[in-house]
């Protein structure tokens, strides 16, 4: 599985949405993700993935395609290190 | 300084009244470890400034509502620092919801970080306390004797962790540790900005008979104080701190806003 297909698994578990109607494109709002749902889907993908998205930078993610963008970054750099 | 040589540890040390006290508990010469969850670069600013004082500051990343992650935040206590001498349970979380919208989820989420999480630090604290005495200190809210709007599920954890206070300060007494919570007010409650909104009051003053908001720091110095020998007959207590609000509501009603 990519990382894209890891991510949307764990958003649409938590937010209880199909994953078929989460793209890139999607914001939390369009899939009615409460904070609680975020900060629960951050938590996941951090210990999916053995990374840390501070709240910092988790403010910045304007829709899913962000925050798939930003993991696929950290995991690369993870790699690299 | 009075707590040289002491360790103590602030759960969501990083910001707000947990960064507060833990820079009061710094300036009075505590090495002070630094829990953090969400921002780690407000975690690491405030353990610079601890640093600036003089004294030993440790980051660490926990979310204390989950019983392995108290676990390793305590391993790595005792292997670093051997040893506890304040606890300082600040860490919060919550969903604002009414009663009748609140989950399961949102539930046990608030509860784990609000209430559990101060049994499960104090449970573990206490060990490394013991022999040589302790103080633990839960940071409340007037959430819980009181009704706030959508306050719900945290005013209900609030409840549960000064009745844990309670339980703790007799069970802990014969190992000379002392327990106590600090319940503050309008330390940005969402209460207040409720009044402002529902045009209830128009000014602080109005809510706050000591003429001004209650700040992060007139938390810290109660907890202090608290953590303090002069407090040692002071036990299970909840202290407010609220600039006389709780005890000045009825004085509110009927006022002309």
């Amino acid at each position: 599985m990519t990382v894209e297909e890891q991510v949307r698994e764990i958003v649409a578990k938590i937010t209880h949405v199909d994953k078929s109607i989460i793209t890139r494109e999607s914001t939390f709002k369009d899939i009615k993700a409460d904070s609680l749902d975020i900060v629960q889907a951050l938590v996941a993908v951090e210990e999916t993935f053995g990374i840390e998205i501070p709240d910092e930078d988790a403010q910045k993610f304007k829709n899913f395609g962000d925050f798939v963008s930003y993991v696929e970054n950290r995991v690369a750099q993870e790699e690299k290190v | 300084m009075s707590l040289g040589g002491k360790v103590a540890l602030v759960t969501g040390g990083g910001r707000g009244i947990g960064r507060a006290i833990a820079l009061k508990l710094a300036s009075q010469g505590a090495d002070i470890i630094v829990d953090f969850f969400r921002h780690r670069e407000s975690a690491e600013q405030t353990a610079k400034d601890i640093k600036a004082l003089g004294v030993k500051a440790e980051v660490i990343r926990a979310n204390v509502g989950e019983p392995a992650k108290v676990d390793e935040m305590f391993d790595m206590i005792s292997n670093k620092f051997g040893r506890l001498d304040i606890l300082i349970n600040n860490a919060a979380s919550g969903v604002g919801r009414p009663v009748m919208d609140v989950d399961v989820k949102a539930w046990e989420w608030t509860m784990d970080i609000n209430a559990k999480a101060c049994l499960l630090c104090a449970q573990r604290a206490a060990k490394l306390m013991e022999g040589r005495g302790g103080k633990i200190v839960s940071i409340s809210s007037l959430g819980s004797p009181f009704v706030l709007p959508n306050y719900a599920i945290v005013g209900v954890s609030k409840a549960a962790l000064e009745a844990l206070t309670r339980y703790l300060a007799i069970e802990l007494a014969p190992k000379d540790i002392c327990v106590n919570a600090v319940a503050a007010s309008a330390v940005e409650t969402e209460a207040l900005k409720f009044y402002f909104k529902e045009g209830l009051v128009k000014d602080n003053r109005q809510v706050t008979p000591a003429g001004r908001m209650v700040i992060p720091e007139d938390v810290a110095n109660v907890v202090a104080f608290l953590c303090s020998e002069e407090a040692f007959m002071i036990r299970g207590q909840t202290i407010i701190v609220d600039g006389g609000t709780s005890v000045g509501l009825f004085t509110l009603v009927g006022k002309e806003s």
